[in-house]
């Protein structure tokens, strides 16, 4: 008996010892994007999935659980076992959420593993528009009141147009629509004098010519915007921008967060994702480690400074 | 000459081995995808993205688009055997297509999609080959007061929609209504009948809403009984075709029904369905023997067939020539043709013609290999209803429940799923009917929201609704349709009355 008992413990201890050292993954990885397929969250990661399934030589499974902003599937994220098999694709959204203080969680819920790419907001007119540049916006929008389009009451774009207006003590007369594309179409059909919307999804409008770009809320001209000057240079303090990364629930072991930034770092420098990501209209812009909590504090207390006054 | 030139150009581009092989492979899973009620192409598309790193942008996207198209055309499969509508747009067909398959006439209803599904699609690809850049500026002038007067239209035709009691279909249509506006209101970003609960909060899933009034009804219903629909009956090749009159019957309405849905289909977020409801609709009006519809009448599921195919093709006006993704497989598409570098846009046509000028020629491959697929199918889908029930209605409820579980991994859903259920059978035993209630939580949210956009807009005038053309012009159509009913009522209860002397 004594004997079995000893067998038992061993073998327990066999497996308890197996699982500590057991390379990460060792099963599929589930990524949750918070949003359906085809928006800039989805297209992010899943540019990325291929080059991660080689890194880590696992499935990723991308499961999108959209609603509520991000709400539904972060929250999802949240509640799973912080055991790197549950990860989340992150973004502002979170902090967005968060500021508007509509969920019960915050960005402290999270580990961050790696942020990877950046877009920033844009200001952009009907080619046609009377103002062609954001001197002239500003001037109508400060005597009359212009209107503006949004994607979606409370999500990231909002808030940026909401922080433009503060900024460049305008009014806006912002006109809320349920997605980006029913908000560029109005500005290309004349319906909204303006739209703020993300890099990437106002891409292929800009490229096409039927809209304009007045500003960029980055600190400094992007390389695949060279004409588009910042809010900064316009002499209107704002600087914002949208950022994409990898986390997953608060806890996550050493281990997976060392796969996993050792498999980004690899695919960063085999350089073929940076051609994706500005192909898609983003930036690649690592980060990992403490100074990635720094930027998320900052960003988080950025986020709620913009919301300002639309937070509940 | 140009045309020639371009048409050569797609015709190179499309027939390469290649790129034949990933259209085949694509309209095939889409055909199988669709069948399955509720598993939705959106998924599939996004699987099989990754793929895109591996083949040439063309290629990758005639594959991706003819898993979407080919999507449209099994939809309405299991809508007519099993009144089980997969998409919304499917619950349509469910109105007549299921009573053909009681009357035995399956094989006819699904032959005759498949030939609907065929006209709608090949009139838009050639409209789209043609006149892309054009449409593409009509969707961008429609403004939100014009989707307001046009979903009014939608509604106010959804009383041709009732087939019994008039009040009980009103009731129906203000019960859809009232469902559509759980969520959250996107004017002002606050939750309306959500107590809480996160997964309420980009509203009820109208799959769930659709699968559970029709599809778990017709289960529960069906139950108690014994009796096997037509099961004696030996299945023919002959019983199978449609006859002279069915075809003859159904060219106008397929036509009516592909230029509603080609023209719904090029306005971002309006989505398939809205045009499958009005092409039943204008089919029911102009039909001189309206009583038919709801009963059998091929002019009943070939019209908004047509419509549906119609603007799953047209979808892709906006996407190609304004970069503007009308629905989340749109964005997919944009997305992968983005990691290829390539920007859609106006300029497409003349950057990327190979691009452009193939997919066309491949949507015209991909939609004759349909019909060449689909026709041989029909006599297998119809031997389906000669599965015992006792084995057929769990496989029903299983599928249902792996497609309403596969939108969005929540096991809330499928209860949402059971409760429609039991709403659709008191809704059974009381004399409602369930198409009503869909069209009025499909259009119910999106018309208050483009109401409360034209009046933000045009900063609470609502002239606005008359100045414009084209929603006056809906206005005019709303009046004419409003007059018409009351006149033909007029009309038919004078002739009782001399019929009664």
């Amino acid at each position: 008996m004594k004997k079995l008992l000893g067998g038992f413990t061993l073998a327990i201890g066999c497996i308890v010892a197996g699982q500590a050292f057991a390379e990460y993954p060792t099963k599929n990885v589930d990524m949750i994007v918070p949003f359906s397929a085809g928006g800039g969250n989805d297209t992010f990661v899943r540019a990325l999935q291929p080059l991660v399934e080689e890194q880590l030589d696992t499935t990723l499974v991308i499961r999108n659980i959209a609603g509520g902003g991000g709400a539904v599937g972060m929250s999802r994220a949240v509640a799973s076992p912080a055991d790197g098999y549950t990860l989340l694709a992150a973004s502002n959204a979170m902090l967005t959420l968060e500021a508007m203080g509509t969920v019960p969680f915050t960005h402290d819920d999270f580990d961050f593993i790696a942020k990877l790419i950046e877009e920033p907001y844009l200001i952009a007119v009907s080619s046609e528009s009377p103002y062609q540049d954001i001197e002239s916006l500003v001037e109508a929008a400060q005597s009359g009141s212009v209107r503006v389009g949004a994607s979606g009451v409370g999500s990231s774009a909002h808030i940026a147009a909401n922080a433009i207006a503060n900024r460049t003590e305008s009014t806006f007369n912002l006109i809320p629509y349920p997605g980006g594309s029913e908000a560029m179409s109005a500005a290309m059909g004349g319906h909204v004098e303006a739209v703020v919307l993300g890099g990437a999804e106002l891409r292929s409008a800009l490229e096409s010519g039927r809209l304009k770009a007045l500003a960029t809320t980055y600190a400094e001209r992007s390389d695949s915007l060279p004409d588009v000057p910042t809010f900064q240079e316009s002499g209107y303090d704002l600087t914002l921008t949208v950022w994409r990364g990898i986390a997953g629930p608060k806890g996550l072991p050493d281990e997976v967060k060392k796969e996993w930034v050792a498999a980004i770092q690899q695919i960063v420098e085999d350089g073929s994702y940076e051609q994706t990501a500005n192909n898609l209209g983003t930036e690649l812009a690592p980060l990992y480690g403490d100074e990635l909590e720094a930027f998320i504090d900052e960003s988080a207390a950025t986020m709620r400074e913009a919301a300002g006054d639309l937070a509940n | 000459m140009e045309i020639l030139n371009n048409l050569a150009l797609g015709f190179s581009v499309a027939f390469t081995i290649e790129n034949l092989m990933y259209c085949a492979l694509g309209v095939t899973i889409g055909m199988l995808i669709g069948v399955i009620p509720g598993v939705g192409h959106l998924a599939a598309i996004s699987m099989l993205l990754p793929l895109t790193y591996y083949v040439p942008a063309t290629t990758a996207l005639v594959m991706l688009a003819g898993i979407y198209y080919g999507a449209q055309y099994g939809g309405s499969t299991a809508a007519i055997l099993l009144n089980l509508p997969g998409t919304p747009s499917s619950s349509v067909v469910c109105l007549d297509g299921y009573p053909m398959t009681k009357q035995g006439r399956a094989g006819v209803a699904l032959f005759m999609t498949t030939i609907a599904s065929f006209v709608g699609s090949l009139i838009t690809v050639v409209v789209l080959a043609a006149f892309a850049p054009p449409l593409a500026d009509f969707a961008v002038a429609f403004n939100s007061a014009d989707y307001f007067s046009m979903m009014l239209l939608g509604l106010v035709a959804a009383a041709i929609l009732v087939q019994g009691n008039p009040a009980k279909g009103l009731a129906a249509v203000v019960f859809g209504l009232l469902l559509g506006i759980v969520g959250t209101d996107v004017s002002t970003g606050i939750q309306r009948y959500t107590f809480g609960l996160t997964f309420l909060y980009d509203g009820l899933n109208i799959v769930a809403i659709a699968m559970g009034i029709f599809g778990v009804t017709e289960v529960m219903a069906n139950v108690g009984k014994v009796i096997q629909v037509k099961s004696d009956q030996k299945i023919t090749f002959r019983s199978l075709l449609p006859t002279r009159s069915d075809l003859k019957q159904s060219i106008f309405p397929m036509l009516r029904g592909t230029g509603i849905g080609t023209g719904i289909g090029i306005l971002p977020g309006t989505g398939t369905s809205i045009g499958s409801f009005i092409a039943y609709a204008v089919e029911k009006k102009v039909s001189k023997n309206p009583e038919k519809f709801g009963k059998g009448a091929i002019e009943g599921i070939t019209a908004p067939e047509s419509a549906n195919n119609a603007a799953a093709q047209s979808a892709f006006i906006p996407t190609l020539t304004l970069g503007i993704p009308g629905d989340a497989v749109m964005a997919l598409m944009l997305g992968a043709l983005l990691i290829h570098g390539i920007t859609p846009g106006p300029n497409v046509i003349s950057d990327n013609p190979d691009l452009f000028w193939g997919l066309v020629i491949s949507f015209l491959i991909g939609n004759v290999l349909l019909l060449i697929l689909n026709i041989p199918m029909v006599g297998l889908w119809v031997r389906l209803l000669r599965i015992p029930y006792p084995i057929l209605y769990p496989s029903i409820i299983l599928f249902i429940v792996i497609g309403v579980y596969s939108i969005n991994y929540s096991d809330l859903d499928i209860m949402l799923v059971a409760l429609f259920g039991v709403v659709g059978c008191v809704f059974l035993l009381l004399g409602f009917e369930p198409a009503p209630l869909l069209l009025g939580f499909i259009l119910g949210p999106m018309m208050e929201e483009n109401f409360r956009r034209a009046m933000l807009l045009s900063r609470g005038d609502l002239m606005v609704f008359l100045e414009r053309p084209v929603s006056a012009a809906f206005f005019a159509m709303i009046a004419a349709l409003i007059v018409w009913s009351i006149i033909s009522a007029v009309r038919k209860k004078r002739v009782a009355v001399t019929k009664e002397f």
